[in-house]
């Protein structure tokens, strides 16, 4: 009987509750991020034994250093791009503003210090316009995100080829040696610090209403979430990301090219789903996208040391984008069917 | 409670009691009608006869990719396989039928039959193995262009430079009564998808499954099985595209395709299908088509710089969906 | 009827009588509907205010407002006598003003945690939020709430209904608010969890909070309820400190409405539908029959594996065993072999599994029926019309319009458009899971009397009910399930709220025959059922 002191349920008790086991919270929350990190030590240990057998050793410093380097780039498309999927939103155009910052880049730094580091800091704040533009549309123009980007893809390819008509320009130097120097480990000094922007995100405010907003937008409307500052948010940081994307993709190149981005829409969209993040929104993690890259990066490599025509390199990435997608549902699925106590709904 | 509007006299009522889908396929026309009066004060000829002609069959063969897209779209989806599609089939009969009309004759339905079961893995995919369409699609594009640039060498295989079947070129660049052979097809295309996104049971089961997929498999609808077919449907439609493409070029060429995808999905945008599924009809995105390239010829006539194109498509993409692409509030 | 519950000390004492939260002659519309009218609510500190009213009465509406989700056209909202104005859901909680939804406002993906502390995490250096210690303080604020079954690390996804709902509610709860409000709480709640949750109202209340909560279960809101305030049409109608069932609906509809018990007619001996052996989910081996113009009731706590039974009778889901109907094994892959086999389920969820909102009331009544009046694929306008129209005036849904689209219909509307689609199906057995849950209680009854029609007709009728006095009210036989399997079958005299849910959670390891009858005057009654009882018993005039 109850009295009115007890303020535990009655007997019987409801179904209990799913033990919360490692393999319960990882399957639930986290089985992209599981599959990014398995998916991440294999493509690993393929590239290292197919160098192995085509050079008798391994990768050395050079080379090593030289894969970070060029990965960076995607690293940092696919997190900013992980912003925006985390809100069940889509931004298509990191590729356009890689583009233009690809091109201002290489026309416009020039060679001094001073001039290098306005027009990084004016290539950022692009990146962020951009994205504020694509945010604005989407939070208080209430347009679908893939409209949005698409429209601002498509103005910014125009953009980039007005100021870089004809691939050219020239890189300063000093950028490359900053960014991507092949002797030195920046590149791995850039990987953590995305890593540690993630982090530190994560345990925002910020972070917390990203994954509410795309979780169930009217219900963290209901709780209080700014969901619309959180998306024009959202979209200024994958505008900033990209920006930054860019003007590594430069600093990995000599000279510019005003269409050098494009493939980064796709390359940054395959990365975030390769690292588990759910298109549908509410789900995944950074870490996973930058993985994702990694990932990508280390395929075209494992490609070239199989001594693949590198004219099926597209067959392979489409093929295995979708093999990991599938992998990533059926997982969860899998996962799921064990635990007891699943929601009616 | 239900009131029966009398119907009041007048277009503004016919309008106004108009679905709001027939609705947006109507101001896409508008539209298209608006940019040729612009066009022909800024270029007087360019609303001549061989004027519209010449926008026409441009804008046709965009239309045929949007018929495809349309379908997917009216489901929830999207097909980004659509470059490389067309890129892969309109290669593949160029090499198969190597300029010849007679191998044309079994070449052709062939490459329809290809399209259509690549577009059903398309659908599979997306149906069976719950991979989102934006990934499927844009994976299966990447496959399609590996294995068309690597089986041909990249383009430089000895068959790959051949010309169209004579056949096919006269079929799409003759007339008939003074109509281009790719305006009769396309507009055949229009009349088979308005029948039956409008007067068949499985156009009906198209909307319902856009609307609410849960409800339809419910109520019977073989929502898989739709899926996969308008997927493959897609992938025909992008076949034929091409086939035809190249016959009205001569030749198939590296990237044909890439143009079509953009316009195909700023087409049935502009037209009035809403991206989220259930609502929207071909004829709007066929409208859509018109309007897009009827804006870049006029625009491409006022010497516009090639980046200048770009720009435009954003912009239009961006304002007409403000015009009538938006969600609704949130607010309670 | 006098309240027959203890109530909590304390209630609306002289010293606070000065309204906690208030709303003066407020409107509110949305487009030409208009939601409020000049409606006047109040509520004291301390005290359990009841809201009720139909769906379309204007309660939800005035929650909105009342916790700042929407904001009012006209009129005054006043907080502790002061006039305010709320900006939206996080003002409202600096007042002091928490809600509970109907609708979860869980994140899904999220933990338990995470949803509990949003926008309350523990923080550490540099203000970043702790994980660890943000599990520990979940787990405390589940404790201090008397929860300790469920596991903060859970995510939200992977629990059953009823637990996010209690979820729901501790969040609410753990922000120590002056008013809350709570739409709907019982919904999916079991009754000791039921319980549970007056329990917590009546702590809460003996320290100042004011409740306000909506429900359409009268028992609940008789046992809980100081004051009860009903709605029409987006207007107050009435408060008064107790209600009567029949009294309510009449001020709820305007209409008198008799509360009789209702007669069953006789089933036919003919067997429509037989089932054995089925397993799918949860249900394991699973055997029963049915018979012409029966209506058989589906008891049980939720989450038993009802919801598994009745979408493997539709087709909906994988499944093994054999299901009969009229003597003839039928397949059932998928909802078209049950359709051509006769039988039809009507979902819970009419917007979100039964409905197209936006197409026509034609269109959502034919889509089933499509092949059959279709020509090799091409619609036939004139037989679509006629079979629609044929529907409509049979269930006489008041419209003249049948292209209008089904979103604009009231619920009661709605539902019936549901039940028409399957009617025009020629359906033999009709499946109906949970169908009057959130539906006010004048449309209750017409389901009811549909229901029983359908039963008249000749049809086979499996009703699943989450509230039990429904099932024990229509049912010819109840089949109460337990882990999938039934655990006791009860016909006549032993129909009764009581005898279900004793049934429901008696151990099955004391009873070796589960088909053995459940002794009405059994042992180990509990508060709840005891309130059960008396409810009914005073309702039963």
């Amino acid at each position: 009987m109850t009295q009115t002191q007890t303020r535990s349920p009655q007997q019987p008790r409801p179904a209990p509750a799913p033990a919360s086991t490692l393999l319960g919270r990882l399957s639930a929350q986290n089985t992209g991020l599981v599959l990014a990190w398995l998916l991440g030590v294999a493509m690993l240990v393929l590239y290292l034994a197919l160098f192995a057998a085509r050079k008798s050793a391994l990768p050395g410093n050079f080379e090593l250093t030289s894969t970070v380097n060029n990965t960076v780039p995607l690293i940092f498309a696919a997190l900013g791009q992980s912003f925006a999927v985390l809100t069940s939103g889509l931004d298509l155009s990191v590729g356009g503003v890689m583009d233009v910052s690809n091109s201002l880049a290489a026309s416009q730094m020039g060679t001094s210090p001073g001039g290098i580091l306005l027009w990084t800091v004016l290539i950022l704040l692009f990146g962020a316009a951009t994205g504020l533009v694509n945010g604005l549309l989407v939070a208080y123009g209430r347009l679908q995100p893939i409209l949005v980007t698409l429209g601002t893809l498509a103005i910014l390819q125009g953009l980039a080829l007005k100021v870089l008509p004809q691939p050219g320009g020239t890189t300063p130097p000093a950028l490359t040696k900053a960014l991507a120097d092949p002797d030195a480990p920046y590149g791995l000094i850039l990987v953590a610090l995305a890593c540690l922007i993630w982090f530190v995100a994560r345990r925002t405010s910020f972070g917390m209403w990203i994954y509410a907003v795309g979780n169930d937008r009217v219900a963290a409307r209901a709780r209080g979430v700014p969901v619309r500052r959180t998306l024009v948010l959202a979209y200024v940081t994958s505008g900033t990301f990209a920006s930054a994307a860019g003007i590594m993709l430069a600093a990995t190149t000599t000279g510019g090219d005003a269409a050098s981005g494009d493939v980064f829409t796709l390359t940054s969209i395959a990365a975030v789903v390769i690292g588990g993040v759910s298109l549908f929104g509410g789900r995944g993690s950074g870490i996973g996208a930058v993985l994702g890259a990694f990932v990508l990066t280390l395929l075209i490599n494992v490609l070239f040391f199989a001594s693949v025509d590198p004219l099926y390199e597209p067959f392979y990435e489409g093929l295995f984008l979708v093999l990991a997608a599938a992998a990533t549902t059926l997982a969860g699925y899998w996962l799921r069917r064990g635990q007891i106590g699943r929601g009616l709904r | 409670m239900s009131t029966v509007e009398h119907p009041e006299r007048g277009g503004f009522a016919l309008l106004s009691r108009m679905k709001p889908d027939r609705r947006l396929g109507l101001y896409a026309l508008a539209a298209a009608i608006v940019v040729f009066v612009v066009g022909q004060l800024i270029q007087p000829g360019f609303a001549s006869a061989s004027g519209v002609k010449t926008v026409l069959v441009v804008a046709s063969f965009v239309g045929l990719v949007a018929a495809g897209q349309t379908l997917v779209v009216l489901i929830g989806g999207i097909d980004l396989s659509v470059p490389w599609m067309m890129n892969s089939m309109a290669v593949l009969l160029t090499t198969a039928a190597e300029g010849s009309s007679l191998r044309a004759a079994w070449v052709v339905p062939v490459v329809l039959v290809a399209g259509a079961l690549l577009g059903a893995v398309n659908g599979l995919g997306v149906a069976v193995l719950a991979v989102p369409a934006v990934v499927m699609t844009l994976g299966m594009n990447g496959v399609l262009q590996g294995l068309t640039l690597g089986l041909t060498g990249g383009f430089t295989c000895a068959s790959c430079g051949s010309s169209a079947p004579p056949v096919l070129a006269g079929a799409v660049n003759g007339s008939v009564l003074g109509i281009p052979g790719q305006l009769i097809i396309v507009l055949l295309v229009a009349v088979v998808m308005t029948v039956l996104l409008s007067w068949t049971s499985f156009g009906r089961r198209i909307y319902a499954t856009g609307t609410n997929p849960r409800a339809s498999a419910l109520a019977g609808v073989n929502v898989r099985a739709l899926t996969i077919a308008l997927y493959a449907l897609s992938g025909l439609f992008a076949a034929l595209a091409g086939i035809l493409l190249t016959a009205y070029g001569g030749k198939a060429t590296l990237g044909m395709g890439d143009p079509y995808l953009f316009q195909s999905i700023a087409a049935v945008v502009i037209g009035g299908v809403s991206i989220l599924g259930g609502r929207g009809h071909y004829l709007g995105a066929l409208a859509g088509s018109v309007t897009l390239t009827a804006l870049i010829s006029v625009l491409l006539a006022k010497d516009m710089p090639d980046y200048g194109r770009d720009m435009v498509y954003g912009v239009a993409v961006l304002g007409i969906a403000l015009l009538y692409g938006r969600s609704e509030r949130d607010e309670a | 009827m006098s309240p027959t519950a203890p109530r909590a000390a304390g209630s609306s004492t002289e010293a606070e009588s000065r309204p906690a939260i208030e709303a003066e002659l407020v409107d509110k519309h949305y487009g030409p509907v208009q939601a409020l009218r000049q409606a006047s609510f109040d509520a004291l500190p301390g005290e359990v205010h009841a809201l009720v009213g139909e769906n379309g009465a204007g309660k939800s509406t005035l929650i909105k407002l009342l916790c700042g989700v929407a904001r009012p056209d006209g009129g005054v909202l006043r907080i502790g006598g002061e006039v305010t104005t709320l900006g939206g859901p996080s003002e409202a909680a600096a007042h002091g003003i928490v809600t509970a939804f109907q609708e979860l406002t869980l994140l899904p993906f999220l933990s338990v945690a995470e949803n509990l502390l949003l926008g309350r995490e523990p923080r550490g250096a540099a203000g970043l939020i702790r994980r660890r210690a943000l599990n520990e303080r979940a787990g405390e604020v589940l404790a201090e709430c008397g929860v300790d079954s469920i596991d903060p690390g859970a995510v939200v996804e992977t629990l059953p209904l009823a637990q996010r709902q209690i979820v729901e509610v501790v969040r609410a709860v753990s922000q120590r608010p002056k008013v809350l409000l709570l739409d709907e709480p019982t919904s999916s709640l079991a009754e000791h969890e039921v319980e549970w949750l007056f329990d917590l109202v009546r702590t809460m209340c003996r320290t100042g909070t004011c409740v306000v909560f909506t429900s359409h279960r009268w028992r609940e809101i008789n046992a809980l309820a100081d004051r009860i305030t009903v709605f029409r049409n987006g207007t107050h109608v009435s408060t008064s400190r107790a209600l009567d069932e029949d009294e309510a609906v009449r001020l709820m509809t305007g209409q008198v409405l008799t509360h009789r018990r209702r007669e069953l007619p006789e089933p036919s001996q003919r067997v429509l539908l037989g089932v054995s052996g089925l397993t799918a989910g949860r249900v394991v081996d699973l055997g029963f029959t049915a018979r012409q113009g029966e209506i058989v009731g589906i008891g049980g706590l939720e989450g038993q594996g009802q919801r598994d039974l009745f979408l493997a009778l539709f087709g909906a889901r994988h499944h093994t065993g054999q299901v009969s109907v009229d003597g003839n094994p039928v397949p059932l892959r998928s909802p078209k072999d049950a359709i051509r086999a006769g039988i039809a389920l009507v979902p819970e969820d009419r917007k979100g599994e039964g409905l197209f909102l936006r197409m026509s009331i034609r269109e959502n009544l034919t889509l089933p029926i499509l092949p059959r009046i279709a020509a090799r694929g091409l619609l036939r306008s004139s037989a679509e019309r006629a079979a629609a129209r044929g529907m409509v005036d049979q269930l006489a849904i008041g419209v003249r319009d049948q292209d209008q689209p089904v979103g604009t219909l009231s619920g009661g509307n709605q539902q019936k458009v549901l039940l028409g689609r399957w009617l025009l199906t020629g359906a033999r057995v009709v499946l109906l899971y949970d169908v009057t849950r959130g539906v006010d209680l004048a449309t209750k009854r017409d389901i009811y009397d549909r229901v029983v029609e359908l039963a008249e007709q000749g049809r086979t009728v499996l009703f699943y009910s989450s509230e039990t006095e429904e099932v024990a009210q229509m049912s010819h036989r109840v089949l109460v399930m337990r882990e999938g399997r039934i655990a006791a079958e009860l016909t006549g005299e032993q129909i009764t709220a009581e005898g279900i849910v004793r049934a429901a959670v008696r151990d099955l390891g004391h009873d070796t025959n589960p088909a053995r009858p459940v002794d009405p005057a059994g042992t180990s009654a509990t508060a709840s059922t005891a309130a059960a009882s008396t409810g009914e018993g005073a309702a039963d005039q």
